[in-house]
């Protein structure tokens, strides 16, 4: 697992228990507007996060033609 | 001068042998096209049968594990052989391998093994393991030239990045294919770091190209693979037993990128729309608390205006009372109001509704 998908599943579970947060009974107008930020920065940096992953590609050397 | 010719004499068995090198020379492998007849195997190990057309019938010879693909009597087959003399004078063919020729062929020995793996057991549902859902680490089992390899790796590309990619490039038509996808599969299956997924792909062909995945030994190892395996062969409607056996089919190898990964700008989209509906969610709240602090505002308002209420009912009862309770209210009633002493002689004064009078008290008696 390299390091950069794993923060990007990391990010989508916060972003996800951020959303919770709205819908739970933790919920204050206080705090919403700031969470709502966070949730904002976070979804553009997994956007950001999955649109710059390249796949690494790489052609085995060994022949598979005859046994070794 | 006489032409003297010179005839080599050969002993039974040099001329059986050097009948056989000649026909190595001649023909180091032929191949052979024909029906089968009298087949048989023999003791599970030894299978003999006849190839044949119209004009002629040649004995064949070969072990079971050569025999890749199952074949029954009128079978339309071709052999790769050597021809080979037995040490009893006997003609025969030594099978290397073989294959179904022809469409009606092909799906008669597709048919055989399919249900032969079936009864088995190959292809039952509780048999199949669910793939990662996001992977990080993959091989791939297929010909890096091909044209299902390519659509593979761009929609796999356009969808998901981070992926480690191994690629084992193999045929996948032909004789050797099966072999050679057997041997990229049981690589994999001995690496240290395992991939997470086996994804053996190609792209449309005819039914003689799409049978290297109908080969037995390669149907084996892909059951037995220790990775998950993903198959994509051929068009939505090419069936292989590669595809039933596998893990998880795959239509094509597009779609085979397509279960293998999620689209990120799917997925880019849903987070936003996600973190979007908090808004309206917010307002939403907003409204409901407004509502709120204005029903218990018109609650307090109502209860003021039921106390005010009671209290000016109170007042206008006391008032009644009070109004009863006025002498003058008494005398309009027709009652007297008497002041002064009660004494015999002594002069008192009597108020009626109207008037005031004087009065003398004539006798004073006690109740």
């Amino acid at each position: 697992m390299s390091s950069k998908n794993k923060s990007i599943q990391e990010k989508t579970t916060e972003l996800t228990k951020l959303v919770e947060w709205f819908d739970s009974s933790d919920f204050t107008l206080e705090a919403a507007l700031d969470k709502f930020k966070q949730a904002e920065k976070l979804a553009s940096e997994i956007e950001q996060d999955l649109s710059s992953l390249k796949n690494e590609i790489q052609i085995v050397k060994q022949k598979f033609d005859s046994e070794n | 001068m006489e032409k003297s010719q010179i005839h080599p004499i050969f002993s039974v068995s040099d001329f059986i042998a050097v009948v056989n090198q000649t026909f190595e020379y001649a023909y180091p492998t032929v191949e052979i096209e024909g029906e089968v007849a009298s087949f048989k195997v023999n003791q599970g190990k030894f299978v003999f049968f006849d190839i044949k057309d119209q004009g002629g019938s040649i004995g064949c010879f070969m072990t079971v594990w050569q025999m890749r693909v199952p074949i029954e009597d009128g079978m339309k087959i071709i052999v790769s052989a050597t021809p080979k003399l037995t040490q009893w004078g006997k003609f025969s063919l030594t099978v290397k391998s073989l294959r179904p020729s022809g469409e009606g062929a092909l799906k008669k020995s597709f048919e055989l093994l399919k249900s032969k793996l079936e009864i088995e057991g190959l292809f039952a549902p509780e048999r199949k393991r669910q793939l990662p859902r996001i992977p990080q680490h993959i091989a791939i089992v297929s010909s890096t030239q091909a044209a299902g390899y390519a659509d593979f790796i761009k929609i796999l590309n356009d969808r998901w990045g981070g992926i480690k990619i191994d690629v084992a490039h193999v045929q996948v038509q032909g004789t050797d294919a099966p072999d050679q996808m057997i041997r990229a599969i049981n690589y994999f299956n001995q690496q240290e770091s395992l991939p997470e997924v086996i994804v053996i792909i190609r792209g449309g062909g005819s039914a003689d190209d799409l049978s290297a995945f109908n080969d037995e030994p390669l149907v084996r190892v892909i059951a037995s693979s220790r990775i998950p395996t993903l198959v994509g062969v051929g068009h939505e409607t090419d069936e292989s037993l590669a595809d039933l056996v596998a893990d998880v089919r795959a239509a094509t190898p597009s779609n085979a990128a397509q279960i293998l990964v999620p689209d990120r700008t799917e997925m880019i989209r849903a987070i936003h729309i996600q973190v979007r509906s908090l808004l309206p969610r917010m307002l939403q709240i907003i409204n409901q608390q407004k509502q709120s602090i204005n029903l218990s505002l018109s609650n307090v308002l109502e209860i003021i205006e039921r106390f005010i209420d009671e209290q000016m009912h109170r007042i206008s009862s006391f008032r009644n009372v009070l109004t009863q309770l006025n002498p003058n209210t008494v005398l309009a009633r027709g009652y007297a109001l008497i002041r002064g002493v009660s004494k015999v002689g002594a002069i008192i004064e009597i108020e009626t509704n109207k008037v005031i009078m004087g009065a003398e008290v004539k006798n004073v008696i006690k109740k």
